[in-house]
């Protein structure tokens, strides 16, 4: 009897204590220095709340703060609710859509390198997306997509969602899958055309893969950096930095360790909170 | 109860497992390999991005060095170049760092701000001081005279010009532009009669400080205290790019893009001239042979002040090594006139000692001479008159943010946020903030 009830603990051990060693104690360790004076290569100094009194008053780091909500704001509604038509779409019974179901997975596997090399190619003033618009007659002159402050967001964005369908469609997938086809059948006979069936009976039954997905695709766009780095490197004019570019550069260019430090305690409150409202609000619905 | 307990173990086996992982790296340095019971010492020695083309030619180095010092044995790490300041800095915060390093002026400077490298005026004599270049001193010095790291390779830049372009558009490919308003009008000419950008001015990290100095403009007062680059040299400087910019007579996408962005375009035939280290042919050659076969080289582009630039590699000795003296006696091998002449030979880039630069190897043209032997000569030739055109005077660790704050300012004057003067105004306000805290 008493065996039994260690015998779980026991297989916890491993993953805890990777989840102590890596996780959990970096971050309280990253807690304690944004307390600090650090650069790396001289002792750590406390200072107290220096920090977060320095950037509340730093214009970088509001500027950044924004353009990480704007992402926010604009990124997820996009990837909340396109992939739930892509996936309606790969789930019918036709012939090939295998075929569909991996080409449409195939950028969440790519490397965001890869990824971000290809669209550097598309976003050229002379590569494909200037040419096709232009073909099209939609604009005369290119668009300098990754080069002007007023679209570099907006370009690095789009990647963001074109990269990200893949997955949460996949999510959709798996929730659509435990819908009970019977109640197709029933609105069927009950005379119920393709969309009221979406409203009436798809959507209700994947509120809680929707949840899934906003929350994670929130915690995402909180956390963007790859595509900025890959892309644009937070130009042009600081247009496309955000927040967590920010707090690299603060780190590892300048090596203001505590400062960058206190920067994401910040951000990981505020993914925090969101994540909690997001939650609440949600399971709320569904119980509604 | 039990279940309280158990989790209590589970928290404090976690614990003890994360302290043990912080504290066992602080006893670790790098003494911890050197192995002292028969009287022989280890040293490691990282290099930047050096295998595998050099791996035979850093191996041979190293055995012959053991061979003449048997007591001590050299033990070669290679990074690539985006991984070397974070290895670095994880080394030296961990106490393990390594005790010689190919480590660029950029990130020395960092360093020796915090008194974490080894002086070389000090661990050199007089006269093995005196065999490196001049210029090539002038980049791993402090404002105070402090040399912290030993001159391995040099680099200057040269124009390489595609003379097929300069045909095309007209022009005569002998006689490449030698000045930046020379550049500009060359550069108009192409654009017209081939559609092709004709230059590509790179303002990757120090780059627009360096035309500045190349324009005339000094940076910095002479104490360091101010900035001085608002002069009509500077704005000059502001306009020159502004200009290009809004005729797109330089690539849109500059603001942002990295000088090897520049390579590949010149190498696709996009451009048809670029101002870098002749080292950057090696890439061209490999990835557009037809634009190097069209390749030409000449002098540098320079303004008003005809200063040249000279970039420096160098080799650092973290003052944590427990082996000072062999590092010191390593380093000087590995910069020695036989081993760079030999390194040149594998690559093109320049010795920093006088004595390997009188090699014929700098000086005569072979046969069946290639873009990249002219590219030699014409570098070879030039050195003597470069330098390092970025003084910084003692401010080494706000390097990062002046730099910064000149790029931010010339790029909202280049995207017409602000005029050119407003813009060099708020450089230099930015500038004085920034040196006065």
């Amino acid at each position: 009897m008493r065996r039994n009830r260690l015998t779980p603990y026991l297989f916890l051990i491993p993953g805890c204590t990777i989840l102590g060693a890596f996780i959990f104690y970096p971050m309280l360790k990253a807690i304690w220095m944004s307390f600090t004076d650090y650069n790396m290569l001289s002792d750590p100094k406390f200072v107290g709340i220096e920090n977060y009194k320095q950037l509340f008053q730093d214009d970088m780091f509001w500027k950044t703060l924004i353009h990480t909500f704007i992402y926010l704001v604009c990124v997820v509604p996009l990837l909340v609710i396109l992939p739930i038509f892509l996936a309606v779409l790969v789930n019918q019974k036709i012939k090939g859509v295998g075929f569909f179901r991996s080409a449409y997975y195939i950028p969440v596997v790519t490397s965001m390198v890869v990824v971000g090399v290809i669209w550097d190619w598309m976003y050229q003033d002379n590569g494909m997306l200037n040419y096709v618009m232009d073909l099209l007659g939609v604009i005369d002159q290119p668009i300098h997509w990754l080069t002007s402050t007023s679209t570099a967001l907006i370009a690095v964005m789009l990647v963001t969602v074109w990269k990200g369908l893949g997955y949460y469609m996949v999510v959709y997938l798996a929730g659509l899958q435990s819908i009970p086809s019977d109640l197709y059948e029933a609105a069927d006979i009950d005379g119920a055309n393709g969309w009221q069936k979406m409203i009436r009976i798809t959507i209700p039954l994947l509120m809680p893969s929707v949840l899934i997905v906003s929350v994670l695709s929130s915690v995402a766009a909180m956390k963007v950096f790859d595509e900025v780095y890959v892309m644009t490197g937070g130009g042009p004019l600081h247009s496309s930095e955000t927040l967590v570019f920010y707090i690299y550069k603060e780190a590892f260019d300048k090596l203001h360790m505590g400062y960058a430090s206190a920067a994401g305690v910040i951000l990981f409150l505020i993914t925090l909170v969101l994540s909690i409202l997001n939650i609440k609000f949600m399971s709320k619905e569904k119980t509604a | 109860m039990k279940k309280k307990w158990l989790i209590g173990m589970l928290l404090a086996f976690v614990m003890v497992f994360a302290s043990a992982c912080s504290s066992s790296s602080k006893e670790t340095g790098s003494g911890g390999n050197g192995d002292k019971s028969n009287g022989k010492v280890t040293i490691n020695f990282w290099t930047m991005q050096l295998k595998p083309t050099f791996t035979d030619y850093i191996n041979g180095m190293i055995s012959d060095f053991e061979k003449q010092n048997p007591n001590i044995k050299v033990k070669w790490l290679d990074v690539p170049a985006s991984d070397l300041e974070q290895k670095m800095l994880s080394a030296v915060s961990s106490h393990t760092a390594p005790d010689v390093v190919n480590l660029p002026v950029g990130f020395s400077t960092k360093l020796v701000s915090m008194d974490a490298l080894v002086h070389m005026d000090k661990a050199l004599t007089k006269e093995e001081q005196d065999k490196y270049l001049k210029g090539a001193w002038g980049a791993y010095t402090t404002q105070d005279g402090v040399r912290y790291g030993i001159p391995w390779y040099v680099a200057t830049d040269i124009t390489m010009y595609n003379a097929d372009l300069f045909k095309k558009a007209g022009l005569d490919p002998n006689n490449p532009p030698k000045t930046f308003e020379e550049a500009a009008k060359d550069a108009k000419t192409i654009k017209e009669k081939t559609g092709k950008y004709g230059f590509y001015p790179s303002l990757d990290l120090s780059l627009p400080l360096q035309y500045m100095v190349m324009m005339g403009a000094p940076l910095l007062n002479k104490d360091g205290t101010k900035a001085a680059f608002n002069t009509p040299e500077g704005l000059h400087m502001f306009k020159y790019f502004t200009d290009l910019y809004k005729k797109d007579l330089i690539p849109h996408s500059i603001v942002t893009d990295d000088e090897q962005k520049g390579v590949e375009k010149y190498a696709a035939g996009e451009v048809a001239m670029f101002s870098e280290g002749p080292q950057f042919l090696t890439q061209v050659k490999d990835n557009g042979p037809d634009a190097y076969k069209a390749t030409k080289t000449s002098e540098a582009i320079t303004g008003k002040s005809g200063k040249k630039s000279m970039t420096v590699q160098g080799l650092v000795i973290p003052k944590q090594t427990k082996h000072e003296k062999a590092a010191v006696k390593f380093a000087l091998f590995v910069t020695n006139a036989k081993n760079q002449v030999a390194f040149s030979k594998l690559t093109p880039v320049f010795p920093s000692v006088e004595e390997a630069l009188k090699d014929p190897f700098f000086t005569k043209v072979p046969k069946n001479a290639e873009p990249v032997d002219y590219a030699r000569i014409s570098g070879a030739k030039q050195l003597k008159d470069a330098e390092v055109l970025i003084e910084k005077k003692g401010n080494e660790d706000k390097w990062d943010d002046l730099q910064q704050a000149m790029f931010d300012a010339l790029q909202k004057s280049m995207l017409g946020k602000e005029s050119p003067k407003q813009a060099l105004d708020e450089a230099e306000k930015q500038w004085n903030q920034i040196l006065s805290e």
